[in-house]
């Protein structure tokens, strides 16, 4: 489940604790120097909304999917807490004909908020097959909308169901009878959130979901199945947001409709993107910094300059500090932060991995080189009579091809030869009007791109996908997270290594975004080893290359293919770079395999000069 | 038969008002791949210059053109100020910007007017009904609709038939290709808002006459029926917004009439139920637009 023990668990469990003291230190410092009863329940209120806040982190930070329905989930935990845990007296008195016998029944406290988790996380379930189904990815619109529409039907539902809800007016809201006593509660189930939700950011579904969040396309064809990973932060963040909310609801004493609608939706996302959404030290730093922004605007709004006793009387800015000026600064510090900063003071920097890396790692030394591999079981790669029909057009006619383990065997033609729809049939992006492939026998057609890779098939990208905000030993180490689930039978190399393999070891910590040309080329190169592939599509290796730097890459893919004992299939319109890395060629044109043969036979072969050779003679 | 010919005109009427917030959803987002949560402030606005206009002694017939002229100047404003710094940025970005838009604005009247509902008078003939055989039809739903039919008709012959119109879809197919071909991105995108802008301030005219009165939420609704309707016609298809607006119009008149008396009021949320439903066999809308991967 982790894959560094003192890196991932170690070090977030100090991390957390020292976060939690730091909010918890920070806001007793506040109390005490205020000492009233206002500053103490904005502590507590703090304290709180840092709780659901960083439940909201754990989906919208790990997924890059903007959620409004958090708030939502939020809604009906607080309801189904109150519900359970008021006394029949009161219930009397606000829902005396709750349904499902409702109004007789009360629990304790602890009990309620259980149930509450428990009804939420039924309903997430619901919510969370919904967003899957509307193929939900990082920056996902059409989620967002669903989960906008889950927070106006909670509300709607709300307003409009008082037997069960008291209904939208002041007058029959939830008394609940006693509220939160004392914090011991909200101190530990704030402290176990830190703690639940760092694990899981290092947790083995955390990393997926968080290169799913990079680039989604990449991850699925690194065999990680996003919808999964996606489900599972749901309800994780779902659990801490029903807990949350039942905490909120009973330190108010009291429920309404309005309580978890807009504004709230958007004073937690404003703490969470103020702070840096991808991490939980930005949550809890954001929670921190806007409820100080609040109180201030709020006072400055109350009392005009008259602010801890600092007395600037008529001032001339009366027409700013008016009341509910702090509903304008969350509007101004989201769009301002948009704006200027979209990803957050913190971006996603995490305490205890700044630790981890000062304190935690000790010296590294840059591991000896691999040794080839011969003792990996050996795979043979088919395709046969593949053709594909867009309407009347023919892009692939009867094409078939045969690769085994150690070999590399280049596919080559002209522009409009058909090379991009057979990498797409092969890497499950089209659907074959006929024909089929195969690894060892076994009938790859049709599956989707996280399933080929796991069954070996592993593909590059002809323009690099990497998962560019994360450095580069975590793009390898995510490929061999997922290599250590489904590629048993095969050899794991160990990532450190492979990283010196290709020459990347002194880049480990650079994000993988800053990378330039050439090493993001590697670096792709040895994600694709990482996953213990029985083959390797390189879809156009070179391309933005020069000719020397083709050279190179031949030498680097024929010895990372080597290391993990993988065949190579390789496609690309560079006719010298084809000629020199492959022991075999297929020549494509017209959507038909022309000519096939070691690189001088199908040099020499009149069909292909005339096709291609003599085509690309002629410019 | 009567009655469920009463329901498709009332229908009709409120889905005219949809098709229209959702066009102007869909021409923004088609541009710049913005799903706008702050369309419904181009409604807010000219709301509280109604509530001023009257107080200034104004008429229907002058505070008409003042709604559509200030939603136009709104959503060309709030481009000028918000969004024209934020484009190119990831979705993420863009949909919290228009979502701190809409608050921004909302908390400014919460701010500078008051919490309260500020009232006007609807027009005289607002709840007017003319007999046609056995059917009342509202003077209202059939102006709606009407005018809807007009606006619709020039908004596809400014589309289709002018150099701004195919501009406008050159760059909403493929904004970098048309910038190549000399289509210029700022006055394109310009347009887009206005002409997005000019679409909500028609449907605002109606909406604003209907409510009598305004509040510093009143953009909530509006927003969330034009985002929806379009979401459910298919977004970046213009033809699919006009359906879901009509769509989503007619199945909260129906779903109202149908349900038992009881639950009458939960319509909005069997509406939204039968939304996800859609979205769960139908992901991509009614009349989706084919999303190819690029890879």
């Amino acid at each position: 489940m982790f894959p560094n023990l003192k890196r991932d668990v170690g070090f977030p469990v100090i991390g957390s604790f020292v976060l939690f003291l730091a909010l918890f230190g920070g806001g007793l410092i506040y109390q005490t120097i205020l000492s009233n009863g206002s500053a103490e329940r904005l502590v507590t209120t703090m304290l709180i909304d840092a709780i659901i806040v960083i439940g909201i982190q754990i989906y919208i930070g790990n997924t890059g999917i903007l959620s409004f329905g958090h708030i939502g989930f939020g809604a009906i935990a607080g309801y189904v807490f109150a519900v359970y845990a008021i006394s029949p007296e009161e219930k009397l008195k606000r829902i005396p004909t709750a349904p499902f016998g409702l109004t007789d029944t009360q629990v304790s406290p602890g009990l309620a908020i259980l149930i509450a988790v428990v009804v939420t996380l039924v309903f997430a379930v619901i919510v969370g097959i919904g967003l899957a189904r509307s193929g939900a990815q990082s920056g996902s619109v059409a989620a967002t909308v669903i989960t906008l529409a889950l927070l106006f039907v909670t509300h709607e539902v709300a307003k409009s169901w008082p037997e069960l809800t008291g209904g939208n007016r002041g007058g029959i809201s939830f008394a609940i009878g006693e509220s939160l006593e004392g914090r011991a509660l909200i101190l530990v189930v704030l402290f176990a959130s830190m703690l639940i939700a760092r694990l899981y950011g290092q947790s083995r579904s955390g990393r997926l979901a968080i290169a799913a969040r990079e680039d989604s396309l990449a991850a699925r064809a690194m065999g990680v199945n996003p919808l999964v990973q996606q489900m599972a932060a749901l309800l994780l963040s779902v659990v801490i947001v029903s807990v949350g909310s039942s905490l909120r609801v009973w330190q108010i004493g009291s429920i309404l409709p309005d309580r978890f609608f807009f504004d709230y939706a958007m004073l937690t996302l404003v703490m969470l993107i103020v702070g840096g959404r991808n991490s939980v030290t930005g949550a809890v730093l954001g929670v921190a910094v806007m409820t100080g922004a609040r109180e201030l605007a709020r006072r400055l709004g109350q009392d005009g300059f008259e602010v801890f006793g600092l007395g600037l009387d008529e001032a001339p800015l009366d027409w700013v500090f008016r009341e509910n000026l702090n509903s304008v600064v969350l509007g101004l510090a989201m769009v301002g932060f948009m704006i200027w900063r979209p990803t957050g003071i913190l971006e996603d920097w995490e305490f205890d991995q700044w630790l981890y890396r000062r304190f935690g790692r000790g010296t590294q030394t840059e591991p000896g080189r691999l040794a080839e591999l011969d003792d990996v079981p050996a795979a043979t790669f088919e395709a046969s009579g593949v053709s594909v029909a867009f309407g009347g057009f023919k892009a692939l006619t009867n094409a078939g091809m045969t690769a085994e383990s150690g070999e590399v065997v280049g596919i080559i033609g002209p522009n409009g030869a058909g090379k991009t729809t057979f990498v797409n049939v092969i890497t499950g992006m089209v659907e074959p009007t006929d024909g089929a492939f195969s690894i060892d026998g076994v009938d790859l057609t049709g599956s989707a791109s996280h399933e080929l890779s796991r069954s070996g098939l592993v593909r590059t990208f002809q323009n690099l996908r990497l998962f560019g905000a994360l450095t580069v030993r975590e793009n390898v180490e995510i490929a061999a997270l997922v290599a250590k689930e489904h590629r048993t039978e095969r050899t794991l190399r160990d990532v450190d290594s492979l990283l010196a393999e290709a020459g990347l070891w002194e880049h480990r910590d650079r994000r993988a975004r800053e990378l330039d040309y050439g090493n993001s080329r590697r670096l792709e190169l040895a994600r694709a080893a990482a996953m213990a592939p029985s083959f390797m599509l390189l879809d156009e290796p070179t391309s933005g290359m020069s000719d020397s730097e083709s050279l190179t890459m031949i030498e680097q893919v024929r010895h990372m293919a080597a290391t993990v004992g993988a065949g190579v299939i390789v496609i690309d319109h560079d006719l010298g770079f084809i000629t020199g890395i492959s022991d075999r060629i297929y020549v494509l044109d017209q959507g038909q395999v022309i000519a096939e043969g070691t690189p001088d036979e199908v040099q020499a072969n009149a069909r292909v000069q005339a096709a291609y050779l003599g085509s690309a003679a002629d410019r | 038969m009567t009655e469920l010919l009463q329901n498709l005109i009332d229908g009709l009427g409120r889905g005219s008002i949809y098709a229209l917030l959702a066009l102007g959803v869909a021409v923004v987002f088609g541009i710049m791949h913005l799903l706008n949560f702050a369309h419904g402030e181009l409604i807010t606005i000219p709301g509280y210059l109604t509530y001023w206009a009257f107080n200034q002694g104004w008429n229907w017939w002058t505070v008409v053109p003042l709604i559509i002229v200030s939603a136009v100047l709104s959503s060309l404003l709030i481009e000028r100020v918000a969004f024209s710094r934020v484009r190119g940025a990831s979705d993420f970005t863009l949909l919290l910007t228009s979502f701190g838009v809409h608050f921004i604005v909302a908390a400014g009247f919460l701010l500078y007017v008051s919490a309260s509902v500020k009232p006007y008078p609807r027009p005289g003939w607002f709840a007017d009904t003319i007999a046609v055989g056995s059917l009342n039809i509202e003077i209202f739903d059939l102006a709606v609709i009407v005018v809807t039919i007009i606006v619709l008709a020039g908004t596809t012959w400014l589309l289709q038939r002018t150099m701004f119109g195919l501009a406008l879809r050159a760059a909403a197919s493929d904004f970098d290709t048309a910038r190549l071909m000399g289509v210029k991105s700022d006055s394109v995108i310009r347009g887009a808002f206005a002409l997005s802008g000019f679409l909500a301030g028609i449907a605002g005219v109606f909406w604003i006459m209907r409510e009598g009165q305004v509040t510093p939420t009143a953009g909530i609704n509006p927003m969330l029926q034009g985002v929806l309707a379009a979401l459910i016609g298919g977004l970046g298809s213009l033809r699919g917004a006009v359906l879901g607006g009509l769509v989503l119009g007619l199945a909260e008149v129906l779903l109202r009439s149908w349900l038992p008396v009881g639950i009458q009021n939960l319509t909005t949320g069997f509406v939204f139920v039968m939304i996800a439903l859609l979205f769960i066999f139908r992901p991509g809308g009614l009349l989706s637009v084919p999303q190819v991967e690029r890879v």
